[in-house]
């Protein structure tokens, strides 16, 4: 069994960038003073990384307000909008307002990555909204028909994706929840696969992971059998291990392991075990492991916790370190 | 119920002003929160009541009155700020309680808080887990009751944090501990309901058991998480009916900013829930009928009283009473039954200056005048 390890999404802000955060917003600090406090914690989420073998480095994505901000801020013809409850979270994000045919501004997302990142790309995990679930969040203003809109952000996605690999990013991480959570059909399900196959044509040879949270995947599966990618990630916190459908062989299997809507630490046996059957159930060619929705619904410490889990888990499996 | 139509009640929190919170940190009033309290008591007559610590406060010995004493004089001026516009039920703003989520918390055994967690954007709340079996050290909210019931005019009505929000605002860990296995979906489920329904059983109900025995007649179970997983809607009603059982008190049931259809009928089993009191004004906009979703009680055939939620609370622009009074005819032909309806904001106006809230609430109280009378004098 091949595994990889990694962060599927941002990772939570500690107590010391919070009070920061806080400070700044109350005026009683300039953005130098928080600009030291966000570079020291980078470093640390990226020790972190390194300390417990991930595969991939994402420095915790600490700076972005939410998954869609630096798109709907860097995006042409995207407004940011009203505060929006996330998933069936205490959560919010802005909903990005399309206002017309959205397009890219080449540049503008690269120098919203972490910084981090930007030094080693290539061992980098880039976060991208998935191209369903940035349509289905957003307001669409733009006179373009729903699914035309899916198609085309996959094809900006697709753009950002070919500017990144010429900068040497390998790994490039879609969250795309609304798959399961509110799963396409039709022209729609048609436009998800093509915005797929457009960033597929981008990719140079790199890793493009969808990972999905919020529902039970099962009955998504027929989509997303279909997608393009080289892994599929489906949360196992909703999702039950045993109805995964079966299938003799198939491409990348992204599982996600660690649940952040509890602070309980999960148990690296048990995980292991469900692992085991996934594996047994889909026959992946790798197994990428991470945690199932977005470690920033935790606090600091016990997301911190969770990652030794992940670390614990791969050498449970016999999987030994980073590929 | 209120003899005449339409009576008008708070719904929770307002903001502070600047003299309570320099006050509690014990510092002296800069020339801006002095006004306001020489305004406030001018206006309100907060001396009437509390004299020593009115002239306290403005001889600059807040530190000699304490925080608590500085708390008392923001209670009063709550409470006399809403008796002024007009509501014939009120309470104290909750100019006591910093926020609705931790004091609860900290009155019980069982939980420890793990950190911030981010709200957006660099707005972040602290979050407890339950790590223990529940038990409450103290009932709570007795000492503000206390004071609210000395000092109203009109009806107090109690806000309190229902448990089903408290179990969804913070982490599960002992309940899921003790799920065997995996711990998926069902496991969750089923540790979720044990959690608010001991949450319900150890803390809640005694704590209203505690409050009615002092006299508190008027409960508003506050569940603004019981729209976060529609699914769970009969877990938010097994919490409510839990917390409430065999209490002989007047219940209801605030809930806002969710799809109200979603929560039907599983809501409608709350058994001592005499009143809905939801958020409407925020949804009601040009070509969309915030109060339509009210048709769907009538379908069910629910009578119960609803606390309308007439302005809304996240925007500075002050509702016209005309746009009141239209709000109410609207939810009283999609209720059947003007009879049923008290008007109220549509959550609690703490995130509104004092005096847009001011405005805000006359505007509920002249729209319910004017509702009043279009139906009275229905010639005019």
């Amino acid at each position: 069994m091949i595994v990889r390890t990694g962060l599927t999404g941002p990772f939570p802000r500690p107590e010391a960038l919070i009070a920061a955060t806080r400070d700044l917003d109350r005026g009683r600090v300039g953005t130098e003073s928080v600009e030291e406090s966000f570079r020291a914690t980078e470093s640390e989420v990226l020790a972190l990384e390194q300390r417990l073998g991930f595969d991939t480095r994402s420095a915790g994505y600490l700076r972005w307000q939410d998954l869609f901000r630096p798109y709907a801020e860097s995006w042409e013809g995207v407004a940011v909008g009203p505060l929006t409850r996330w998933l069936e979270t205490n959560t919010f994000f802005r909903q990005p307002i399309l206002l017309e045919p959205p397009g890219r501004t080449p540049g503008a997302l690269v120098a919203r990555l972490p910084p981090p990142l930007r030094a080693a790309p290539a061992s980098a995990a880039v976060l991208f909204p998935g191209p369903y679930t940035f349509a289905e969040v957003a307001e669409n203003r733009s006179g373009e028909a729903d699914e035309a809109i899916v198609h085309r952000i996959g094809r900006i996605l697709a753009d950002e994706v070919r500017e990144l690999t010429g900068a040497g990013y390998r790994t490039f991480l879609f969250s795309d929840p609304y798959l399961v959570v509110r799963p396409p059909r039709g022209p729609t399900a048609e436009a998800v696969v093509a915005g797929y196959q457009a960033i597929r044509g981008a990719l140079n040879g790199g890793t493009s992971l969808v990972w999905t949270y919020g529902a039970d995947a099962v009955g998504a599966f027929p989509l997303l059998d279909r997608l393009p990618v080289s892994a599929v990630g489906v949360d196992l916190a909703d999702t039950d291990v045993e109805r995964l459908p079966s299938a003799t062989a198939s491409p990348g299997l992204g599982l996600g392991v660690l649940d952040p809507r509890t602070t309980l630490a999960e148990d690296p046996a048990e995980v292991a075990r469900v692992v085991r059957l996934a594996n047994e159930r889909r026959r992946p060619s790798v197994i990428w492991l991470g945690p199932g929705g977005p470690l920033d619904l935790l606090p600091w410490e016990p997301a911190t916790r969770k990652l030794h889990v992940l670390a614990a888990v791969r050498q449970a499996l016999g999987a030994g370190g980073p590929a | 119920m209120s003899d005449r139509l339409f009576p008008a009640q708070e719904i929770g929190s307002l903001a502070k002003p600047r003299w309570q919170l320099l006050g509690q940190r014990g510092e002296p009033l800069d020339a801006k929160a002095r006004a306001e309290f020489v305004e406030a008591d001018r206006r309100l007559g907060l001396g009437a009541d509390l004299p020593s610590a009115r002239d306290a406060l403005l001889a600059d010995r807040a530190r000699e009155l304490g925080a608590d004493g500085v708390r008392d004089l923001g209670a009063l001026f709550a409470l006399r700020y809403l008796e002024a516009a007009g509501l014939d039920r009120v309470y104290d703003g909750e100019a006591r309680r910093i926020e609705m989520y931790e004091y609860p918390i900290r009155q019980m055994h069982g939980f420890r808080f793990q950190g911030h967690v981010r709200s957006f954007d660099n707005k972040y709340y602290l979050k407890a887990a339950v790590t223990d079996e529940i038990r409450l050290e103290h009932p709570y909210h007795l000492e503000e009751y206390d004071f609210v019931k000395r000092h109203a005019h009109g009806e107090p009505k109690l806000p309190i944090t229902g448990p089903y929000t408290l179990a969804d605002w913070s982490y599960n860990e002992y309940y899921l501990a003790r799920q065997p296995g995996w711990k998926g979906r069902s496991a969750r489920r089923a540790a979720q309901r044990e959690f608010v329904v001991d949450l319900a059983r150890r803390a809640l109900r005694p704590t209203i058991q505690a409050l009615v025995e002092r006299g508190c007649r008027v409960i508003q179970i506050d569940e603004p998480a019981a729209g976060t997983h529609p699914d769970e809607a009969a877990l938010v009603v097994e919490g409510f009916n839990a917390a409430t059982e065999g209490i002989d008190a007047e219940f209801s049931m605030h809930i806002c900013y969710s799809d109200y259809r979603a929560l039907l009928p599983e809501l409608l089993e709350a058994k001592r829930c005499r009143q809905w009191a939801w958020e409407f004004a925020n949804r009601d906009s040009t070509g969309h009928d915030g109060y339509e979703v009210l048709s769907a009680l009538r379908e069910y055939g629910d009578t119960r009283q609803i606390g309308l939620g007439v302005v809304d609370v996240h925007r500075d622009e002050v509702e016209a009473p005309e746009l009141v009074a239209d709000r109410i005819r609207r939810a009283s032909g999609y209720l059947g039954d003007p009879h049923r309806i008290w008007v109220n904001p549509d959550c609690g106006l703490r995130t509104r200056s004092l005096p847009v809230a001011r405005a805000k609430l006359e505007a509920v109280v002249a729209g319910a005048t004017l509702a009043r009378s279009a139906i009275e004098n229905p010639r005019r």
